[in-house]
């Protein structure tokens, strides 16, 4: 465990250096993200402006919840970046790298690539959070707590997704819809849905588990909220963990892709 | 004796950008699981909205918002879903073309480097649009009722087509972004996020305050969902007449400026050698 | 100890066709139709420690496929294999600390970084302790001449420089046996000499096993010692060079110059004659048809010989020979 906690921290470095050598590019996307989300924010604050709050959700709560899951899927592919592309490099065989080295094969090839705009959702996250006024040494605990549980939520259901290309060879765009769909999702409050729509956010797309909950655990601690977030984060990390293992398998066996010989 | 020389070889163009275009057709379908996530995000977004504008409306208590009903505002977000679901990724293509230099080496085909790429965005679009909208009016019209007006379609596609237009030429425009900076990424999600708000795909243009729509519908955004989106829960000959107008307009000048900075940008690369 | 000992070693994939045009796409839709293609049809070879063994074939023999196997990376579908005494796709961890690769289409070097940080990370990835990975990097820079180059971006390195730390970089954990899959790609003839000879180098000093894979015979010739020709996913040849071309082919050229301008070329029956020129000529013959002192002693007749050269055909002659009479079996 200790060698791959040294592992995962010389890639980093060596991602955090790559990501040095363009400044300028690395720059222009943390503020490029940061404007991109505060733009999606403004979507909130012109409904909010003409709805005043809706079943108990506000502005305020808006920004607890945007709070979370920007910081969550930050450091999510600031330090897994590999995730977003996952199925590209299954469906093009990068994983022959990964394999033929002495490593875990999934934390590898997940460390591998930092997606610097992610530095910018981080950032975000954490203004939004300050922004909604509600600092104090707890509100801060349960914030770190709730971001790094949605990040895990978020970086297994991506695995998750990006796995079907073990099965299916080009699954490119179901990976990248479903990568939108749980962030669009996420930064939509529970109490807005009913009965089925609320089962698929907690199941099929857990954005539930991605900003909802971890919101919920913000405005104020419960036992539930807490208990919820992290069975489902020891949940759906397991399963991405035993999927893609599954699906390496059949990688190994060759049947997976289209294989170029 | 110059018009006789240019007819023929218009032809000929347009005979090789349609075989490009429906070689991109089959493309497509070579990976139809491909083609059925998207009309699966088209549900989910469908009923997510469903159930979002459903609690609104009731908890406002009122049939009608900003002249826009309940059934109004789901068959507009559906149609604007539409739209957005149904565009490939030009600006990363076109980026990467320009990072590894491909863009140069295509001077040297015989064809043009912009009208290929918009054949084959064309030809990716229009097979999405069909199974797109399909899909999204079944489930509105299960959750919502019947749209609100069926007929002036043809208006409708007219618009839509001019729309995945102007929404190609931005897109390509980001693209040739890669000749100035590295990652187009963050400018892509911009991009879409702009459409998002001022395009009108999260929420109707008609529940903005007053001064925001005005701004919006002074942008190209709101040409590229917004227009057509509306036009089709309310197919009026002179809506459609003032849209289309400036569709053109955004067309004309959107266009312009991407043939410039193509032209620009491989000139340069011409000089420097990529 | 054998490093490498594979039996029928056999592989099936299993590829979804598709027919050309609209209606073969819907028909894949409906009813894919699977093509079994067998890659690897029956290989069996040992190789010894610390050997320098060629792998040869054309594209799509089934090269790449054996050495994915080799190293773990894909089952088989039949066969045994032993790589360092281990089975490779059952004990691919244990198995990759002791080996190394290189694939001249999939460089592993940060593109956006020095070599040297690279490297670095490899001494993490092999949990080597960062005195040894420091005096790995000393010692390997120094044989491959690319200490000063350790601190430019991988990037703005010309290829030659560029694969010469990417070997350097397979060799960085003190490997048992290095795959190299076409190392000079691309690389001009001075920048494939310098990586051919210091691939020598390591391995008479490091004693470490090389296998390398490649279609340019010319690198097979000046490294490897024993050569196995692969083709349609079969052995269809293996033995050690020199025996190779001694006893495989028995055709040799002569090359003639005369002293006075040639206005007669003498024929000599069994020969047949490549080129002739205005002082001398070019001629292939059959030692099995007449004895190489026959040709000579009749050239030295004809005139006077100022220089004759007598050669072997090269090893790409050969291999394409043995392509041509495998095909026809």
């Amino acid at each position: 465990m200790r060698r791959e906690v040294i592992f995962l921290l010389s890639l980093w470095k060596a991602n955090l250096l790559a990501a040095m050598e363009y400044r300028a590019a690395f720059i222009s996307q943390v503020l490029g993200m940061m404007l991109n989300n505060a733009v999606y924010f403004v979507f909130w604050m012109i409904f909010f402006d003409r709805f005043k709050e809706v079943r108990g959700w506000g502005l305020t709560d808006m920004l607890l919840l945007f709070g979370v899951v920007a910081a969550g899927f930050g450091i999510g592919v600031a330090l897994f970046g590999n995730v977003l592309g996952l199925a590209e490099v299954i469906a093009r065989g990068g994983l022959d790298y990964y394999l033929s080295l002495p490593r875990p094969v999934l934390l590898h090839t997940l460390a591998s690539r930092s997606v610097a705009s992610g530095f910018g959702d981080f950032v975000y996250g954490v203004l939004s959070f300050v922004a909604a006024g509600q600092f104090s040494a707890d509100t801060v605990t349960r914030f770190i707590l709730g971001t790094l549980l949605a990040a895990t939520v978020f970086i297994s259901f991506l695995i998750l997704v990006n796995s079907l290309a073990f099965w299916i060879g080009n699954a490119n765009m179901i990976a990248q819809q479903a990568t939108n769909a749980i962030i669009t999702f996420s930064l939509y409050p529970i109490t807005l849905f009913d009965g089925t729509a609320k089962l698929l956010l907690l199941t099929l797309i857990p954005a539930a588990f991605v900003g909802a909950i971890p919101a919920e655990l913000v405005r104020g601690f419960s036992w539930q909220s807490f208990g919820q977030l992290f069975a489902a984060a020891i949940f759906f990390f397991s399963l991405a963990v035993f999927v893609f293992h599954r699906g390496l398998r059949r990688y190994e066996s060759g049947s997976a892709i289209q294989v170029q010989l | 004796m110059k018009r006789t020389a240019v007819f023929p070889s218009l032809i000929r163009d347009i005979r090789k950008y349609w075989a490009i275009f429906r070689t991109q057709l089959v493309n497509s379908l070579a990976y139809p699981l491909d083609l059925l996530s998207r009309s699966f995000s088209m549900v989910l977004f469908m009923w997510i909205f469903a159930q979002l504008w459903r609690t609104t409306y009731s908890a406002s208590g009122q049939e009608s918002i900003a002249g826009l009903s309940l059934n109004d505002t789901l068959w507009y977000l559906m149609m604007a879903e539409t739209i957005i679901l149904s565009k490939p990724r030009i600006s990363t293509q076109v980026a990467e073309a320009v990072k590894d230099g491909s863009i140069a080496y295509n001077l040297n085909k015989p064809y043009n480097f912009i009208l290929y790429h918009f054949s084959v965005s064309f030809g990716d679009s229009l097979l999405r649009l069909v199974p797109n909208a399909l899909i999204g009016s079944l489930v509105v019209w299960r959750l919502a009722g019947p749209p609100p007006a069926t007929r002036g379609w043809p208006l409708v596609f007219v618009a839509v087509l001019a729309a995945l237009a102007i929404d190609f030429c931005i897109n390509a425009m980001i693209g040739m972004l890669a000749f100035i900076t590295e990652e187009i990424r963050a400018f892509e999600w911009i991009y879409a996020k702009f459409i998002l708000i001022l395009g009108g795909v999260l929420i109707p243009l008609d529940f903005f305050p007053e001064w925001l729509k005005t701004a919006a519908l002074s942008l190209p955004f709101a040409y590229t969902t917004y227009g057509p989106a509306r036009l089709f829960i309310d197919p009026d000959w002179d809506r459609f007449v003032t849209l289309i107008s400036r569709q053109g307009a955004w067309l004309l000048v959107c266009g312009g400026i991407l043939a410039l900075i193509y032209r620009k940008g491989t000139s340069q690369l011409a000089i420097n050698g990529g | 100890m054998l490093a490498i000992e594979v039996q029928k070693l056999r592989k099936v994939f299993q590829t979804k066709q598709k027919a050309a045009g609209l209606k073969g796409s819907l028909r894949a839709l409906a009813r894919p139709d699977i093509k079994s293609v067998e890659a690897v049809r029956d290989i069996s070879f040992e190789m010894q420690n610390g050997e320098l063994l060629g792998l040869i074939g054309p594209n799509g023999a089934g090269k790449s496929t054996t050495i994915k196997m080799l190293t773990g990376i894909l089952h088989p579908t039949d066969g045994n294999a032993l790589v360092l005494g281990k089975v490779p796709w059952k004990q691919r961890r244990d198995l990759a600390y002791k080996i190394g690769s290189v694939f001249g289409q999939r460089p592993q070097l940060w593109y956006h970084l020095p070599a040297i940080d690279t490297f670095l990370l490899f001494g993490k990835i092999y949990e080597l302790d960062d005195a040894v990975t420091k005096n790995r990097i000393g010692f390997l820079s120094e044989a491959f001449e690319i200490t000063h180059l350790l601190e430019t971006p991988v990037r703005k390195l010309s290829l030659g420089q560029r694969m010469r730390c990417e070997v350097a970089a397979s060799l960085l954990h003190k490997p048992e046996l290095v795959l190299l899959d076409e190392p000079s790609i691309g690389l001009d003839v001075v920048a494939k000499q310098r990586i051919r000879d210091t691939i020598k180098q390591m391995n008479a000093h490091e004693g470490v096993g090389v296998v390398l894979t490649s279609h340019d015979a010319g690198d097979i010739e000046a490294l490897c010692q024993r050569v196995i020709i692969i083709n349609h996913g079969k052995i269809i040849y293996q033995d050690k060079i020199s025996n190779l071309k001694r006893h495989y082919l028995t055709s040799k050229q002569v090359d003639v110059r005369f002293a006075e301008e040639l206005t007669a070329p003498p024929t000599l029956p069994g020969t047949d004659v490549i080129k002739v020129g205005r002082y001398g000529m070019k001629l292939k013959f059959d030692t099995q048809n007449i004895p190489v002192a026959q040709v000579i002693a009749t050239l030295a007749e004809a005139g006077n010989l100022v220089d004759v050269t007598i050669s072997d055909p090269s090893l790409e002659e050969v291999i394409r020979t043995i392509y041509e009479e495998a095909d026809k079996l």
